[in-house]
């Protein structure tokens, strides 16, 4: 086990490497200028070149290249060139928002995902599997821009349960009002897909002999279902949940454009939109970071979930 | 599944109760919605966004400013400065302060020196976006505490209107800005109405007034301006009633819905983006004028102002925005007649039509009006081939002069002046060390955009930019089109405390006497 983990934390640790050079060089590459973003269209060439030495975007790259790596290794990430904060500190500020936000729409999606699914899967071809399907299908089609906007018609506007603006700090309640629509809102779609990976694992999980030898047995149906189909169609949902968790912090940015809430996918849009070179640059590693993590995580809740499955 | 959303539900309904009481008794803090995703650098000598203007014009104070509901510099009165004095040859100007007027946070009474500071630090290419701007200041000396004197390098009648609350005119606190340097930004200090109070990223700026505001303790507590860039979400705010002022989408069907909302008022202010075509006339086939006579003529400008809509756009009258002080407001353009643009095609030896290149923003309320131009020029077979890029990109490339075509929307200081250097004089050509947004390489008005600056007889001032605009028009250096006029939302209970007919920075100012009614 000790030995797995070292190992992937050092091809993690060469994915880092890859990725900060990557990064560094692919903010260059997009065309725009971050100092005149910064100035707007008013400013003249002069006033342009002077903000450039300002940002330190006048020296040569290679050595903007090593004075960044040699931060990142420090963990220095640098100032925004926008706002002139601290890039670590402009990400800390939103992370929780994208946490509580990524976690709770997990919750939901998981909490509503896979007993659908299993649902599905044990009246299939009947009328549960095709209202699950069905719904499912509208989730997965359905844009998260397109359900967030009828969530606030419905629920902020028609029925004023809800704010409209969901950057809501304080108390419980407060927070509760804040976050429920957003995480609603991420939580169904994940359930969409979710709900479909669970329904073909269980189907293919149904056909194992061991099942049949387990009904022939005669376990409760009940049983079979939820304590030794479900365990063991467990393996793919827990990829597609590990594989989604990293697609949901890059999906969030529109939940949260709609909903106004910070968090980091509006941080990386917003830093891109500026040509924020400093803040894209933490961001990008920062959010990769996150991926790594997650697929690690996911590797180790494998032998967890299944005891066939060696660390090795 | 419905036992949990059942309780959410209830303890949403009593948190909206609660809240509801809360947001009554707060009457007195203004929510602001912008269109933008978060704050840019809020230093009022760097920044020229319209997201950051607003919110900096109701933080600083300039020597002078312009009437509050106005935009147009006839209407320019004390504020810092409560008297001044000139020669007649305007290159000399006295200053007085009013005494008494206090920087915000406890940073002291605002001083000649602190007025001279401020303006160094806009005339420095280091600090200031806009030092060009400054660039006839000779010598900046404080007198005593109260009076500043300023020489001229040449004659400048249009001096005053530099030291408006707007962009270099701003002033700040010595003290704090040589204290905070590059922080400055983070912590904006000067003398207006409101002071900065606390800033959460991505969500909103807060200020609190300033109770030692020179003209009075402001009526509101405080302005939560939020930032959000989902003009949806904007709109449903403002309709829930979280939101009592909102930066407004330029749109006839916005101003419509939004104008039926109960307790709703929606207002369209100058100044006016115009909106126009900038024409390379140094590369083939823009070189030959009968090829840009032959682009003027194909559009219909009625129709463009048809399909933005009457209530938030109009005509453009000439190559200066109309309103603008020595605005040729019946400029020689060219008739919208394709029959002619055809001609004058087939004559410049491009029979089967032409094709010309535009690099274009992707920005919606820019592209659709590329789109209607290109509609319009392909039925005189001009073919406008459009590479549509991201707005950032866009900036960079027409700077790179890539595009032979440049379609740009943009407002100024409102003196034809600014627009003529800016957009048509060779100092401000792309691609040289002074470049601004010259897209043209024209340069046959530099002399009397030139002469116009130092010209201390308005009328003949008037006269000279006549002539420079008329020249560009007939040249066809720039085709204007239309012109877009601001549009803010608010509830029918604010009360601005003045008249709102236009705003220098783009968004209403709040002053001492806005309040709830």
């Amino acid at each position: 086990m000790t030995a797995y983990i070292v190992r992937r934390s050092g091809l993690a640790l060469i994915t880092l490497l890859a990725v900060l050079t990557l990064v560094f060089v692919l903010v260059r590459i997009v065309p725009g200028d971050p100092a005149q973003v910064i100035l707007g269209d008013q400013a003249s060439r002069e006033a342009i070149l002077a903000m450039r030495v300002r940002l330190g975007l006048d020296r040569p790259l290679l050595v903007q290249y090593f004075e960044f790596l040699g931060g990142a290794l420090r963990g220095d990430w640098g100032v925004s060139m926008v706002s002139g904060r601290p890039v670590i500190e402009e990400v800390m500020a939103v992370l929780p928002w994208t946490l509580e936000l990524t976690l709770l729409s997990l919750l939901i999606g998981t909490g509503v995902g896979v007993p659908l699914g299993v649902v599905a899967a044990v009246h299939r071809n009947r009328l549960p599997d095709y209202g699950a399907r069905i719904a499912s299908l509208l989730g997965l089609s359905f844009p998260p821009f397109v359900s967030a906007i009828l969530l606030l018609l419905l629920f902020a506007i028609v029925f004023p349960l809800f704010p409209v603006i969901s950057a809501t700090q304080g108390s419980l309640s407060a927070w509760l009002q804040a976050i429920t629509l957003p995480a609603i809102n991420l939580g169904l779609i994940t359930a969409a897909y979710i709900t479909r990976v669970t329904r073909s694992a269980m189907l293919e999980v149904f056909s194992e002999d061991y099942v049949r030898t387990a009904r022939a047995k005669g376990v409760p149906w009940r049983a079979v279902v939820w304590r030794h189909a479900l365990r063991n169609a467990l393996i793919p949902v827990i990829t597609i949940v590990g594989l989604y968790l990293s697609i949901l912090i890059g999906n969030s940015v529109l939940t949260e454009i709609v909903f106004n809430r910070p968090g980091l996918g509006k941080l990386i849009v917003g830093a891109l939109n500026q040509r924020d070179y400093t803040m894209l640059q933490g961001m990008m590693v920062i959010y990769t970071f996150m991926v790594v993590l997650v697929n690690l995580s996911t590797d180790l809740a494998y032998a967890a979930v299944d005891p066939r499955v060696k660390l090795q | 599944m419905r036992r949990p959303f059942g309780l959410l539900g209830t303890v949403a309904i009593a948190a909206s109760v609660i809240g509801a009481g809360a947001a009554f008794a707060e009457k007195k803090t203004l929510f602001v919605g912008m269109a933008s995703a978060d704050a840019g650098k809020l230093d009022p000598h760097l920044t020229a966004t319209t997201p950051d203007k607003g919110l900096l014009n109701w933080m600083f104070n300039g020597l002078v400013r312009i009437r509050p509901g106005q935009a147009s510099p006839e209407f320019i009165e004390p504020d810092i400065a409560e008297s001044w004095t000139s020669n007649a040859a305007g290159t000399e100007w006295t200053f007085h302060l009013r005494p008494g007027v206090q920087c915000h946070h406890d940073y002291g009474e605002f001083t000649a020196e602190d007025a001279a500071y401020s303006l160094r630090r806009a005339a420095t290419k280091a600090t200031s976006s806009f030092s060009s701007d400054f660039a006839s200041l000779e010598k900046i000396e404080p007198l005593d505490k109260l009076t500043l004197k300023l020489t001229l390098k040449n004659p400048a009648p249009g001096f005053l209107g530099y030291l408006v609350n707007y962009h270099g005119g701003n002033m700040v606190c010595k003290k704090a800005a040589e204290e905070m340097k590059e922080n400055f930004a983070k912590m904006p200090i000067g003398t207006g109405p409101f002071e900065f109070a606390e800033y959460q990223p991505q969500q909103f700026v807060k200020l609190v007034a300033n109770k030692k505001y020179f003209r009075g303790v402001p009526q509101l507590d405080a302005i939560v301006y939020r930032y959000i860039p989902s003009n949806a979400s904007r709109d449903l705010a403002f309709q829930s009633g979280e939101l009592d002022l909102i930066y407004g989408r330029q749109e006839e069907t916005w101003v419509e819905r939004i104008a039926k909302l109960p307790g709703a008022k929606v207002a369209t202010l100058e100044l006016a983006e115009m909106s126009a075509l900038y024409l390379n006339t140094a590369v083939k086939p823009l070189d030959d004028i009968r090829v840009r006579q032959a682009i003027a003529h194909a559009i219909d400008r009625q129709a463009i102002v048809a399909f933005k809509g009457r209530s938030t756009s109009r005509l453009a009258v000439s190559v200066v925005p109309s309103g603008y002080l020595g605005t040729d407001e019946h400029a020689p353009l060219y008739d919208y007649d394709v029959a002619k643009a055809k001609q004058l095609l087939a004559e410049a030896g491009y029979p089967n039509g032409v094709t010309v290149k535009a690099i274009h923003t992707t920005l919606p309320s820019m592209q659709e009006v590329i789109e209607v131009v290109q509609a319009q020029l392909k039925k005189a077979n001009i073919n406008l081939d459009v590479e549509l890029v991201e707005h950032a990109t866009f900036h960079q490339k027409i700077r790179e002069d890539l595009s032979p075509i440049v379609h740009y929307q943009a407002a100024r200081f409102p003196v034809a002046d600014v627009y003529l250097t800016q957009f048509y004089h060779s100092r401000s050509q792309v691609g040289t060390p002074t470049a601004v947004t010259n897209f043209t390489h024209c340069s046959l008005a530099d002399d009397d955009i030139d002469a116009a600056r130092v010209e201390p007889d308005p009328v003949k001032q008037k006269a000279l930019w006549k002539k420079a605009q008329d020249k560009l028009v007939k040249e066809v250096c720039g085709i204007p089109i239309y012109e877009q006029l601001q549009v803010w939302g608010w509830k029918d209970n604010l009360d601005l405390g003045y008249e709102l007919k236009g705003s220098l920075n783009l968004s209403p100012p709040i002053i001492e006497t806005t309040h709830f009614k």
